[in-house]
């Protein structure tokens, strides 16, 4: 699994809590107590990235993007 | 020598004076003595600005600590129209060091200010003020005056936009300032650039605290040689410190970099427990700063931090409900616009009056203690700005400085009580 | 070629009608969308995924909807009559109604096509024009319809009614927008000052 070169951040003050993208990406996401996204810090892996994206684009508030990874 | 400088709510705030901003405390906030003090204002590029803070290493008094050449740099790098931004409000309640420096050399953070713009080529200035102290708005505004008439002392040629900051924990953070001075609520918003790329309407945005400002001015007026150096040569300088900052009476005083905390504290203070770097630092235990020096470097090296200098020695009382007092007091304060700080936090809070309650654990009802560390972990880093960050890690230093405190209330016992004061053990 | 006699009537006729389904079906899954309620039975994205196909296949119903009432000869009206509402002859007050609301559908249907380009404010405020929308179409086919005095007609109207007040109503009431206002704990109140010596 090659590591990729972006990330998942969430716009926090858009984020209303609807879990699609928990839903579209279980290996990156998971929620927590009161139903916002828990994202994995780290680059998402090339063969999750169409996933990753699509969670991006589905999202109702557009409150995930991908962006370039930290180093 | 110090001065009394009352504070809304009847409290004062004793400022005494310093090797380098607080140098001229008693010549008085005028332009004149400041002039005469300091000379004139040098004319200084960019790449000489950057160079001269470097070369003293200015690290932003705001909290984080961060190098102010790299942020010129940054700004320059970014583009043209570039917008320079002095924060006076302080948003955390018991810091009170940019607000007294705005009362008492406001001249020292307005020439830092103005040499900043013209080494960015810039004339826009905005300073963002404390709106619920009413002294140092018109502080600032006499002094703004004071220049405008007297162009031979000071001809800034930049124009100045003023702004004042609501009354709340997170309205001092960057994202929050910049919104104030877009015209919309003063709170925090995610920022996916940094302000020096893109900021305040896109442009290029140099924000830094009033305290940074000054230091900047000092060493383009005097030169780098007036810094004082300290024991390590890590950080060049002096800097401010606010004593009991939510107390009745304070204390702002200045501070060489690398001082030990032995001339800085009294011996009653240094036997008790310290919370350093105010309400979003770390507790250092009793006797815990006998060893430490004012210093970033040493400090973090030891799992401490000396934040926006705020110091609360905790000289009566007990920690943990200091500390659940506080949790609490942040989970109010969220701005209630990010779901894991807005739920989080007082979620947290209420794990802290859980710990703080007597007898939870003698009860059988399960520890508190691990609900505590998983909600700081499930707060952390989860939101537009660092408020959950500092409230997770205030939590987290209770459990970690004053585990046989926390043990002793989860048994039913506090060893404190407000009448009383118990004299603290210092390891030997 | 196009088709004489009442074959154009039919499809205009047919096409409103099932719009009314196809709009009422769309505004209650929009709501059921806004449910916080993740991986249970029915998943969010399913969810948003039939809003969407609903969405568009509105907007392809109202375009033949609006095709055949300009093709068809036995009423009078331009193809510029189709998006604005002017110089009516034929029922003026109730063909200026569905005209209104289909420039809002298509609106809607347009800017949700392409959201990702907008900010999400803007967005999200045209597109409760959908309830307006909906009302004016309702009020279009109720006024115009030639179905409207049969017993199916009136019963698939009030249908459409009681569920799509039902469902604004839920929405209003039970569906408060997150995050809220923290709430302080009870034990200790503090003000501005924290700490409390």
């Amino acid at each position: 699994m090659s590591r990729g070169d972006r990330s998942l951040r969430v716009d926090w003050p858009a984020c209303r809590a609807r879990g699609l993208c928990y839903e579209l990406l279980p290996e990156a996401v998971l929620l927590d107590d009161w139903g916002y996204p828990r994202v994995i810090e780290d680059p998402i892996p090339a063969d999750l990235l169409a996933d990753a994206r699509e969670a991006v684009r589905v999202c109702p508030t557009l409150a995930l993007r991908l962006v370039p990874a930290k180093r | 020598m110090s001065i009394l400088l009352p504070l809304p709510g009847g409290r004062t705030v004793e400022v005494a004076a310093g090797l380098a901003l607080l140098a001229g405390l008693d010549d008085g906030p005028g332009l004149g003595p400041h002039v005469a003090r300091h000379g004139e204002l040098p004319r200084v590029s960019a790449e000489q600005l950057a160079a001269l803070a470097a070369s003293v290493n200015v690290r932003g008094r705001g909290g984080a600590g961060f190098p102010f050449a790299r942020k010129v740099a940054g700004a320059v790098e970014s583009g043209r129209r570039r917008v320079v931004v002095v924060n006076i409000s302080e948003g955390e309640p018991a810091s009170l060091k940019d607000a007294t420096l705005a009362r008492v050399a406001p001249h020292l953070v307005l020439d830092g200010a103005v040499l900043t713009a013209r080494a960015l080529r810039t004339r826009t200035v905005h300073l963002v003020l404390p709106g619920d102290q009413p002294s140092v708005v018109s502080a600032i505004e006499r002094a703004l005056a004071e220049r405008a008439s007297a162009p031979g002392l000071r001809a800034d040629g930049v124009s100045w936009t003023l702004h004042e900051a609501r009354p709340r924990f997170v309205a001092g953070q960057s994202a929050a300032v910049l919104e104030l001075m877009a015209g919309r609520p003063n709170l925090p918003v995610t920022s996916w650039q940094p302000a020096t790329e893109s900021g305040h309407r896109g442009r290029p945005t140099l924000v830094s605290n009033a305290e940074t400002y000054a230091h900047v001015a000092r060493v383009a007026l005097l030169g780098p040689d007036v810094v004082p150096l300290s024991a390590t040569s890590e950080e060049a300088g002096t800097t401010l410190l606010t004593l009991d900052g939510d107390a009745r009476n304070s204390r702002v005083l200045e501070v060489p970099l690398g001082t030990p905390w032995v001339r800085v504290l009294s011996p009653d203070e240094l036997t008790s427990p310290v919370l350093l770097g105010g309400y979003h630092g770390t507790w250092a235990s009793a006797g815990a700063l006998l060893d430490r020096l004012v210093c970033r470097t040493d400090l973090s090296a030891h799992g401490l931090t000396l934040g926006a200098g705020v110091v609360l020695p905790l000289t009566e009382g007990c920690p943990v409900d200091r500390t659940r007092r506080l949790v609490s007091y942040l989970a109010s304060e969220s701005a209630g616009r990010c779901g894991p700080c807005v739920n989080g936090l007082p979620a947290l809070a209420a794990a802290m009056e859980a710990l703080h309650v007597h007898g939870e654990l003698a009860r059988g009802t399960g520890d508190p203690r691990t609900e505590v560390l998983r909600l700081a972990d499930l707060v952390d880093r989860r939101g537009a700005c660092a408020h959950p960050d500092g409230t997770a890690r205030l939590a987290r230093s209770l459990l970690s400085a004053f585990p046989d405190e926390v043990e002793a209330h989860l048994r039913g016992r506090c060893d404190f009580d407000r009448s009383g004061v118990r004299r603290w053990e210092v390891p030997a | 070629m196009i088709p004489d006699g009442p074959l154009l009537w039919y499809v205009n006729r047919s096409t409103g009608l099932v719009l009314i389904l196809l709009l009422t079906t769309g505004i209650l899954l929009g709501v059921w969308s806004t449910r916080g309620d993740a991986g249970t039975r029915v998943p969010r994205f399913a969810v948003q995924s039939l809003h969407r196909n609903v969405g568009l296949l509105s907007l392809l119903l109202l375009v033949i909807h609006v095709v055949s009432a300009v093709l068809d000869e036995f009423v009078d009206i331009r193809w510029w009559q189709a998006v604005v509402p002017a110089d009516l002859h034929y029922e003026a007050g109730w063909l200026a109604a569905g005209i209104v609301a289909s420039d809002l559908i298509v609106a809607v249907a347009l800017t949700s096509i392409v959201r990702h380009r907008l900010s999400h404010r803007g967005w999200l405020l045209l597109h409760l024009t959908s309830y307006a929308a909906w009302v004016v179409a309702l009020a279009h086919g109720l006024g115009i319809g030639t179905d409207t005095g049969s017993g199916w007609a009136r019963w698939t109207y009030a249908t459409s009614g009681v569920l799509v007040t039902g469902a604004v109503v839920w929405r209003l009431i039970a569906r408060p927008e997150r995050p809220t206002a923290p709430v302080t704990p009870a034990a200790v109140h503090h003000d501005r000052i924290g700490g409390l010596r």
